[in-house]
């Protein structure tokens, strides 16, 4: 400390101005190791990391010189030293030295010029900074350098140390790793040499060695080694001499494992080899010329097919070769051809060459000159594709191409190719040709609109539009004009094709319709005539579809309905027309015929409508058979027969009234005979007696019964020529009657009669009874059965006749009721009504009035019908027809 | 010839029981000859002379026509009486109906007793032939 502060005495005067112990104090602080040196390099000032840094803690430095602490100087350094002291600012450096344990020490220096107040420089202020760590930093920095600098993986990368002081190598892990060696192996210089592979490597690393040593050279070589477990590795060695003070201190390097670079390489070649096996196996003949035309290279698909082997082409002339046709000829051309190439122009041309068979093959050639880097011509690559099959498709194509012609020529439908901004004609077919009357030597005056007719001009137009738009027009139909201005309609289309030289051409098509129109015209007339047909056919015809709904309705089906207009018939179905019964059993019967696909002919319908009107139908449902074979709806036809049915019943009950009548007739006659000839019996009879009879008054007795006899028969013929009556005069006409009148009329001419037999007649007919008669049998009628109801009284009691009326379906029927006898219906019901047939023991009774009777009434289309009980009286029910 | 006890005309017409009756009585072959105007006179007659165990005509001409009760309804009331002999019923009728033959057939086979069957006028000698005892 004494020292020190001596010392600090000694440069008072630069210090004058602050405590020299302060300053000194301040000093010894600085965090940076600092020393002040005078002129003479010996230490003034030091900071006591100065101290520590350069192990001078168990000496007293100041005052000491620089050469005094550190030995020998660099010169380098007191050349900076002294320049500073001359003026020079701020210099800098690295220095080494070894310290008391012989470590070796690396500062760098920094020098700054120390200045008094007077700014003259008295010393230096020497700030140095312990670098070691850094130093051997930097050696590591380096050596990681070297690491990388190979690009590639770092793992793969070992580094080595040789320590010449010491004479020791060191490996790091990877460089052991490398080795194959375990990583407690210490190697030295010799063993490490003797890893690598006897002979080049092994005398190459020697040499390295020995000449880093020696001259301090590195080296980066690429060396094999064999590993102690006797691999062979590829490495790239490195290496590097340390020197300090121009003494050599040792070695550092690096190995990089370079083994699979080199099967890589190795790999490279394989491909080199792959590339040539495709040059030989490629489906093109290749070859590669140099530029004076001669073969360097052929590849096998070329000596296959033409049988050669490499020696026959290689080395020889391009033009020589065997596959030429006709050499002589070919050969200029070719030599042309390889000059041309020569000069860098790629030549191409489709060319014939024989193969091995001397067959010739189309094949497309070139030649195609292969540059060097330089940018000049040094070879000429020669290939040729077999081109068979394209010439084939080619040829295929002309073929086709000739179908097309044909087809234009022949075709039916008028083509026409046109420029489609001129809208000349370029070209059209025979067909157009026969339709217009147009022949080829009209093409070059006709324009696209030549062939419309000016009043579909306007159409034209956009029909170009669209196909300029879309490319196609069409189809539309269009008038085409003739040659002789005649028009004709056609169906024209048409696109738009580009030719090679970018003009647009027009192909239109125009298909004369002319005879499609006729033929629509008639099918149209046709379908008219049918459907007047239809309409007009005294049926109902219409057509259903599987769901039984109408598509189809005739004007006699459309009235049936009740409709006026197609429509609201068409799509409904039975059930929107009939009663839900009716409906049923139609659509029953619709879906039989589609199902079995047998038709229904012929059949009695009865279709009730939903107002409730019935119609009596004769239906046929016929099956509309699809191309399928399955139905596809039915047609249906109907003939209203409601009047042929009210016919056919009339028919009936005439023919039912009339074999009535032609029983009864037989009655008649039967009667007639029997009545005539039971008189006529009773004539021949009295008369044989009175032949043989002598006694007058017997024969007296015997004319007077002739007489009755007479009398009886002339009653007999009466009686039938009422009956006879009656029967003929069917026909009379029937009138409307008022039944009261009648009744009336028939009291007052019975008026005597009933008053003797105390006869009473209720009549609870209303006034307005009308009834259809023929009025002179109604007063016979009204006249029998009142007499009767008398005639045929109960004695007992006073006759009683009551009348009445009601009304039945078809009839007005009469009730007349008595309290006569009444009869025995039993017995005597057969024979109320027949001639001669008497039930009671009046003597008037003749047996004929109630025969009479029912003969007007059947007259008259009625009927009588009776009850009676005995004792009781008699009810007569006559039903008068309201009809005709 | 027998003569026959009993005989009946049951006949509406007067002239043909006169002619009948007077046919019969040149014949000579029965006193007791009775005539009826229709069929339910000679069934009432037949039926009280049953009760009274007195004998029924043995021949009868029958009419089919007549009012009341005609001779097929009478046949089929006759036809139900309890007479053990034979009758002889002979149907004299003008009716040449094919009907009533088909009932005479019918009759025939219904019963025991002879029906004959005969169209007016009637000759003597067919009056002979059929008025006998059956």
């Amino acid at each position: 400390m004494e020292n020190r502060i001596t010392l600090v005495g000694n440069y008072g005067n630069m210090l004058r101005e602050t405590q020299t112990s302060s300053n000194d104090y301040l000093i010894k602080q600085l965090p940076v190791s600092t020393a002040f040196v005078d002129k003479k390099l010996k230490i003034i000032h030091a900071s006591a990391k100065w101290i520590t840094d350069f192990d001078f803690i168990n000496r007293d430095i100041i005052g000491l010189s620089l050469s005094e602490l550190f030995g020998d100087i660099s010169k380098s350094w007191k050349k900076d030293l002294n320049s500073i002291i001359k003026g020079k600012a701020l210099l800098s450096g690295v220095e080494n030295f070894y310290d008391s344990q012989n470590n070796e020490k690396w500062f760098e220096w920094v020098n700054v010029p120390w200045y008094d107040d007077q700014e003259n420089i008295i010393g230096v202020i020497i700030q140095t900074k312990d670098i070691t760590d850094t130093i051997f930093d930097d050696v590591k920095l380096e050596k990681l350098e070297i690491l990388l600098k190979d690009k590639s993986i770092i793992s793969k990368i070992g580094g080595w140390e040789y320590d010449a002081v010491k004479d020791k190598l060191s490996w790091c892990k990877i460089t052991k790793k490398l080795h194959e060696v375990p990583e407690d192996f210490e190697p030295d210089l010799e063993s490490g040499i003797n890893f690598y592979k006897e002979g080049y490597s092994r005398n190459t690393i020697a040499m390295a060695v020995d000449n880093a040593m020696t001259k301090g050279l590195t080296w980066k070589e690429t060396l094999k080694l064999i590993t102690a477990k006797g691999k062979e590795i590829s490495v790239i060695a490195t290496g590097k001499p340390v020197f300090k003070n121009e003494k050599f201190l040792g070695l550092i390097g690096t190995f990089k494992d370079i083994t699979d670079e080199v099967l890589t390489k190795a790999k490279t070649e394989e491909q080199e080899r792959i590339f040539s096996s495709i040059f030989n196996s490629s489906y093109q003949f290749t070859g590669i010329l140099d530029t004076e035309g001669t073969f360097l290279e052929i590849n096998d698909t070329a000596l296959q097919f033409s049988d050669l082997k490499q020696e026959d082409i290689i080395n020889k002339k391009f033009w020589d070769a065997y596959w030429w046709p006709i050499p002589d000829m070919v050969k200029e051309g070719l030599k042309q051809v390889v000059a041309a190439a020569a000069q860098g122009e790629f030549m191409r041309s489709e060319i014939v060459v024989l193969d091995k068979n001397k067959q010739p093959i189309p094949v497309d050639f070139s030649l195609k000159p292969i540059y060097n880097e330089d940018g000049r011509v040094v070879s000429l690559l020669a290939e040729g594709r077999m081109i068979k099959e394209m010439v084939e498709a080619r040829q295929k194509l002309k073929i086709s191409e000739k179908k097309f012609r044909s087809l234009y020529e022949l075709s039916p439908i008028a083509y026409i190719l046109s420029d489609f901004e001129t809208g000349e004609i370029l070209d059209y077919n025979s067909s157009f040709e026969k339709a217009t009357a147009y022949g080829k030597e009209d093409v070059a005056n006709l324009k696209y609109s030549d062939l419309v007719p000016d009043s579909s001009k306007h159409k034209l137009i956009n029909f170009l539009r669209e196909v300029d738009l879309k490319g196609t027009y069409g189809p539309f139909e269009h008038m085409f004009r003739k040659k002789d201005g005649t028009t004709y309609p056609v169906l024209i289309s048409g696109s738009l094709v580009g030719n090679k030289k970018g003009r647009k051409l027009l192909w239109s098509t125009a298909q004369d319709i002319s005879e499609v129109r006729k033929k629509e015209k008639q099918i149209r007339d046709e379908q008219k005539l049918l459907k007047t047909l239809i309409d007009n056919l005294p049926l109902n015809v219409y057509i259903k579809d599987l769901e039984s709904r109408k598509v189809l309705v005739n004007k006699a089906e459309l009235k049936y309905c009740g409709f006026k207009d197609e429509s609201e018939v068409l799509g409904k179905n039975d059930f929107d027309f009939y009663d839900e019964k009716s409906a049923l059993i139609s659509r029953e019967e619709d879906l039989s015929v589609i199902n079995s696909l047998n038709p229904i002919l012929g059949k009695e319908t009865i279709s009730v409508k939903k107002d409730g009107s019935l119609t009596k139908f004769m239906s046929s449902k016929i099956p509309l058979i699809g191309p399928d074979g399955k139905a596809s709806g039915l047609i249906g036809i109907s003939m209203d027969i409601s009047d042929l049915k009210q016919q056919e019943q009339e028919l009936r009950d005439l023919i039912n009234v009339t074999s009535i009548q032609n029983k009864q007739l037989i009655n008649f006659a039967h009667i007639v005979s029997h009545n005539l000839r039971s008189h006529t019996a009773n004539f021949s009879m009295l008369l044989e007696f009175l032949v043989d009879e002598k006694d007058e008054r017997e024969q007296e007795n015997l004319i007077k019964m002739l007489t009755e006899a007479s009398d009886n028969l002339l009653e007999t013929l009466d009686n039938l020529n009422e009956v006879v009556a009656i029967s003929t005069n069917v026909n009379l006409d029937k009138k409307p009657v008022n039944l009261n009148e009648k009744i009336v009329a028939a009291e007052k001419n019975l008026a005597a009669f009933l008053k003797k037999n105390n006869a009473k007649i209720i009549n609870k007919i209303p006034d307005d009874t009308f009834i259809k008669v023929i009025p002179a049998y109604i007063d016979s009628i009204l006249m029998n059965f009142i007499t009767n109801s008398v005639k045929y009284k109960d004695d007992s009691r006073d006759p009683v006749i009551k009348l009445s009326v009601c009304k039945n379906e078809h009839y007005t029927v009469l009730s007349i009721e008595d309290n006569g006898l009444g009869i025995d219906l039993n017995k005597y019901g057969e024979k109320l009504f027949g001639m001669y047939k008497t039930f009671h023991d009046n003597s008037d009774a003749r047996g004929i009035g109630l025969y009479i009777t029912k003969n007007q009434v059947e007259a008259m289309n009625g009927k009588i019908m009776a009850c009676s009980e005995v004792g009781k009286g008699t009810t007569f029910n006559i039903y008068f027809n309201d009809k005709n | 010839m027998t003569k026959i006890k009993s005989i009946a005309i049951i006949d509406d017409d007067p002239i043909t029981v006169f002619g009948i009756k007077r046919m019969l009585s040149t014949l000579n072959v029965s006193e007791n000859i009775k005539s009826y105007v229709n069929g339910k006179e000679a069934i009432d007659d037949f039926k009280s002379l049953m009760n009274h165990k007195a004998e029924i005509p043995e021949v009868i001409f029958l009419d089919i026509n007549m009012p009341i009760m005609d001779g097929w309804q009478f046949l089929e009331e006759f036809i139900t009486l309890p007479i053990t002999h034979k009758i002889r019923i002979n149907i004299l009728t003008s009716s040449i109906d094919p009907a009533d033959r088909e009932n005479w057939k019918y009759y025939m086979t219904k019963t025991h007793h002879i029906i004959d069957y005969k169209n007016k006028p009637i000759q003597k000698k067919e009056i002979e032939e059929i008025t006998k005892a059956a």
